[in-house]
């Protein structure tokens, strides 16, 4: 069978996931919980948002792993969130995105079956316009890639982008 | 080494506002042990022209949460097939649907987008049904009838380019 054609792999730094569950008012709490990463000057590298059938929210976000401590201090201050939510959290995982592609459900499936076949876990999935990310453990990244590289067309002599600037938004302002 | 680049904006800065409506929302759950069996059902041929508009996927409850967003024609057809081939128990489908997405020059790269864009939506009583942010960009998934109303109110806080 003809392997799926991708146009390249993007890698991420090591960042860390927090999975929050619970009834309502989930809008309220994306909206507190972000405000109070914002106050922190912490980015949100990643961010999933859904009402399960069950009657459940989920919010997953995950932030670049220096800021774990900071972060898990946020979620578990008292007030922040009523009691019955709850929240998990994963120390050190992280994020393939695949682009361009032609068709995200077909990238999705394909990852899904030799990912599983590999024992390489998904612990989140989202698309952007032109990409698809997938977070997974960060040791597990070699392999995954190694995984895709087998299973996807890549452009020649293709290899994986790996982030070299690191960007911080400054708080002091320049008038010109 | 490390490189630290500098910047700072007053205002989010954006490439603008981009609007889809007519879209029905599909969501189920699938076992996590079973993931490569629904891999290889989702990579059919059959299912290889199905234009997504929106994707993501949660773990939940030792399984995984998939929720897709495509033009109802096509979500109807994909729910119906999925429904007969996977012997779906929990599973959701809304219609009509609508996405509203947006990305901009410095996302990715600051705090703040995720606040300005939930808090603002908060502020003008719009419920957000599902939201997926990743690679610099934001999409929101809303009520078909809350789009224009939802870009006027994030048009407040963040600077469209023209």
């Amino acid at each position: 069978m003809e392997r799926l054609k991708i146009g390249g792999l993007k890698l991420s730094v090591a960042l860390c996931q927090f999975e929050l569950r619970g009834p309502g008012p989930p809008q309220k709490i994306a909206s507190t919980l972000s405000k109070a990463l914002a106050a922190e000057k912490i980015n949100i590298e990643f961010l999933t948002y859904n009402l399960s059938k069950d009657g459940a929210y989920h919010i997953s976000l995950c932030v670049n792993q220096d800021k774990y401590y900071s972060t898990s201090k946020i979620v578990q201050e008292k007030g922040y969130f009523p009691v019955n939510w709850e929240v998990v959290s994963r120390e050190k995982i992280g994020m393939v995105t695949i682009f361009p592609y032609h068709s995200a459900l077909a990238v999705l499936g394909v990852i899904m079956a030799t990912w599983g076949e590999n024992s390489i876990p998904v612990y989140g999935v989202a698309t952007s316009l032109s990409a698809i990310s997938f977070l997974t453990d960060f040791q597990a990244i070699d392999k995954a890639v190694e995984v895709i590289q087998s299973s996807f067309q890549l452009p020649d002599n293709h290899a994986p982008l790996k982030p070299e600037l690191h960007y911080y938004q400054s708080t002091v302002s320049k008038k010109d | 080494m490390e490189t630290i680049a500098v910047y700072w904006e007053s205002r989010i800065k954006t490439y603008g506002f981009n609007k889809l409506n007519n879209l029905s929302l599909f969501e189920f759950y699938y076992p996590a042990k079973k993931t490569a069996e629904l891999g290889k059902i989702l990579s059919d041929h059959n299912f290889q022209d199905i234009k997504t508009k929106y994707i993501i996927a949660q773990e939940s409850n030792n399984g995984i949460s998939l929720v897709f967003c495509l033009p109802e024609k096509e979500g109807r057809g994909f729910h119906d097939s999925l429904k007969k081939t996977l012997s779906l128990k929990l599973y959701r489908y809304l219609y009509p649907v609508g996405i509203l997405f947006f990305h901009g020059p410095h996302f990715g790269d600051r705090y703040g987008i995720a606040d300005a864009a939930f808090s603002s939506l908060l502020e003008a009583g719009i419920k957000v049904i599902s939201s997926g942010c990743s690679s610099a960009s934001v999409f929101l998934v809303l009520a078909e009838d809350d789009l224009s109303r939802a870009e006027e109110a994030l048009s407040k806080t963040f600077d469209s380019a023209q």
